[in-house]
């Protein structure tokens, strides 16, 4: 192995990799050239530019490489534009991918499927790239930035001849005095006040001046730096349960409705939409003869669950309530329901009718009959009610035996054991239709035959039957994450207004005997930095044009 | 220093790993995969009709034949004498049969049972999640999970008595095997 010597003719010894001398500023490589030197991060050695690297140094280094970094942000902007070419998994409700995107989108859309590319932004490639990308960004920039500001908090005023002469803007020149002369020193002074009016940073030691202004522009790359990974973590929570949520729910009036991965429940106690009379609506649109919605409205009633929330009977809190409209989600703790959509579904939820007594015309009660989950038991005055059956929606199969046909309450019927006044020791038999219009399609009154000239359960009026006339569907939306997307946002914007609007300048100035040379670095705006130097000297009586200072370069 | 840095290294190295692994390890695993034959069949824990609780767990080692149905779906109403009489012939071999009722009430559950003259146990899936869990869009469907807890058969059906003997007897002859 070669001992690489780092050592640096002023006696200052610099890390492995270093380009200009940490103290002196000497370039350490290409030292025979004069073109304008590399100045960036000061020559500083990054931190893991070490003589022999270990395995964790080389892992370092891997994520440390901007070259790297191009080659993941590359792949990851491949990656999330070949994910926009067919639509995602995701968006859709009911199907199954594996058939659904050769179907829908030919073979292309198989082999689509097949890479794996219809659900690209799940896919653990896809976050591992996100993930490398975040890894590269925090560790090139600690790599970078700790040596920078290193080297830019312990400057040294008086720099290497050949580092002053190789910036890209600069002057030599032959000065009427000797650097040992006083009116050297005043001429460095009065140059410095000239500068500090330009709102620079003047240091002198003896001849040699070193003026700096806005220092701070060089941090901005590294706080949007910072913004960009608490971005990317923010969109990594995501993944907690109960961090994102963006579903569609139907919420039925009257029945709440538990909101998957909280301990919420929502419920729409009215559904209200409203149409465009023919009067309101232009000409064009009358002609159509077209109803117009003018109002989608849901009352909404949000609950906590406080006990028992796996049960069929959960305990509920109300915490909030508050109209729906389009464009007016419910906005409750960053849970947000949006009106989607709605359709008539005209059910009967519950229902309160009275045992009657036919002989005596007494009625008893009302008991309460829930059409999705009834009781077991019910009591009306000297009746007891035992349910034996229930039929959500009733019917018969061919063999004449009663059946369900659906899961929805559109045909509701009871069958009961009752017992009370006039009635058998083990009860009778009594079969229930709430709705009028079964009561007489399956004949209720031949079925419970004797039984149906004593005993009869009805209603008083139809205020006592919940009907639930509409389902409101509701897009439901939760990102916890969003505060954490815009703070990192505006974090990131700060660092952009700081690297753009700001340029950090420096200003070095030695004499050597009689020979002034004067050097100055910007990141950009040259013509900015000249002319600051150009009224400067003109100003203490050397008149310059600002071009004259430029020595050319490569680029800006 | 030398130290120092190398400990800030392992820990930002460490935290990347850790948070990364994490991530995208729920990324893969949170995927509710539909259980598949050969995979574990999802556990559940649920109340009886006879108001005991039955867990999938408590039958390990045994065979199980879940059945999902509803009392309004006809093909479930069907087959529900042949599964009780192949119940009834399989029960002291080793061999479970497991009725869920999606999301009905007891009551509707009960009647149809006593209607039908059912005796093996009735659980109620009141809130559809082990439905979901499994993955079941049509009734009824049968899975048949072998003694070791895996899948062999989901049958989405009707099923005659035929049918179940045999896929019963091949079921619990592999898991026999592999034992």
């Amino acid at each position: 192995m070669i001992f690489e010597n780092t050592k640096c003719e002023c006696g200052h010894q610099n890390p492995v990799g270093t380009v200009l001398c940490e103290s002196c500023g000497k370039p350490l490589e290409n030292t025979e050239s004069s073109e304008p030197l590399e100045m960036r991060y000061d020559g500083a050695a990054r931190r893991s530019q070490k003589a022999n690297p270990s395995l964790l140094d080389k892992v370092w280094n891997f994520f440390s490489s901007v070259k790297i970094a191009v080659y993941l942000i590359f792949f990851t902007l491949l990656a999330s534009s070949l994910g926009t070419i067919f639509p995602q998994e995701s968006t859709f409700l009911n199907m199954d991918p594996s058939t659904f995107y050769k179907a829908e989108y030919g073979t292309l859309g198989e082999i689509y499927y097949k890479l794996g590319l219809s659900h690209t932004y799940e896919s653990w490639w896809f976050i591992l790239l996100l993930f490398m990308i975040g890894t590269s960004l925090v560790i090139c920039s600690l790599d970078r930035v700790l040596p920078l500001y290193k080297a830019l908090s312990k400057q040294q005023i008086r720099k290497h001849l050949s580092f002053i002469n190789r910036q890209r803007a600069g002057l030599i020149q032959t000065m009427p005095f000797s650097e040992e002369d006083g009116e050297a020193q005043e001429w460095v002074n009065k140059l410095g006040k000239q500068l500090r009016k330009q709102r620079f940073r003047v240091h002198t030691e003896g001849a040699a001046l070193l003026a700096e202004k806005n220092r701070f522009s060089r941090w901005g790359p590294y706080i949007l730096h910072i913004g960009l990974i608490i971005f990317l973590l923010a969109v990594v929570m995501r993944s907690i349960p109960g961090w994102h949520m963006d579903k569609h729910m139907g919420f039925l009036e009257g029945v709440p409705v538990k909101i998957p991965d909280t301990s919420y429940y929502l419920k729409n106690e009215q559904f209200t939409v409203d149409y465009y009379k023919p009067e309101e609506m232009s000409e064009e649109f009358r002609e159509k003869n077209r109803s117009v919605a003018k109002l989608y409205e849901t009352q909404a009633v949000l609950y906590r669950c406080t006990d028992r929330c796996d049960d069929d009977d959960p305990v509920l809190e109300e915490v909030h309530r508050q109209k729906i409209e389009v464009n007016k989600p419910l906005d409750y703790k960053g849970l947000l329901a949006y009106q989607f959509d709605f359709q008539e579904t005209p059910t009967i939820l519950s229902m309160d009718p009275k045992v009657r007594n036919l002989k005596t015309g007494e009625a008893f009660g009302p008991i309460h009959l829930n059409m999705n989950n009834p009781a077991q038991s019910y009591d009306a005055g000297p009746y007891h009610l035992e349910l034996k059956g229930y039929f959500k929606d009733f019917g018969m199969d061919d063999k004449g035996q009663p059946i369900t046909q659906s899961n929805s309450p559109n045909a509701p019927a009871f069958i009961f054991q009752v017992t009370g006044p006039d009635l058998p020791a083990q009860g009778s038999v009594f079969m229930y239709f709430p709705r009028q219009i079964d009561q007489q399609n399956f004949r209720q009154d031949a079925i419970n035959g004797e039984l149906a000239k004593t005993l009869a359960i009805s209603v008083d009026s139809m205020d006592d039957v919940q009907i639930a006339a509409y389902t409101s569907y509701l897009n439901i939306r939760m990102d916890r994450a969003m505060p954490f997307i815009w703070v990192g946002s505006a974090i990131g914007m700060i660092g952009l207004v700081m690297t753009f609007y700001w340029q950090h300048r420096r200003i070095w100035l030695r004499l050597d005997g009689r020979e002034l040379s004067l050097g100055a670095h910007t990141n950009k705006n040259w013509y900015g930095l000249r002319r600051e130097i150009a009224t400067s000297l003109t100003k203490i009586g050397m008149p310059i044009e600002q071009k004259a200072l430029d020595k050319g370069g490569t680029n800006g | 220093m030398g130290r120092n840095r190398k400990w800030i290294q392992i820990c930002i190295l460490l935290a990347v790993v850790i948070l990364g692994g994490w991530t995208i390890a729920s990324s893969v695993l949170d995927k509710t995969e539909i259980p598949k034959v050969g995979s574990k069949a999802p556990e559940f824990t649920l109340t009886g009709l006879d108001g005991k609780t039955h867990q999938l767990s408590d039958y390990k080692g045994k065979t199980v034949v879940v059945n999902f149905w509803a009392t309004y779906c006809p093909p479930c109403r069907e087959e529900m004498p042949d599964i009780q009489k192949q119940a009834a012939k399989w029960a002291d071999k080793d061999v479970v049969v497991l009725g869920v009722n999606v999301a009905e009430s007891k009551v509707t559950a009960k009647n149809f049972v006593d209607q039908l003259g059912v005796t093996f146990p009735i659980l109620l899936d009141s809130k559809d999640k082990i439905r979901r869990e499994y993955g079941v869009l049509n009734y009824p469907t049968t899975v048949f999970v072998k003694p070791d807890g895996k899948i062999a058969v989901i049958k989405e059906g009707l099923m005659d008595e035929a049918y179940l003997d045999r896929t019963i007897a091949s079921v619990a002859a592999a898991g026999n095997g592999n034992k």
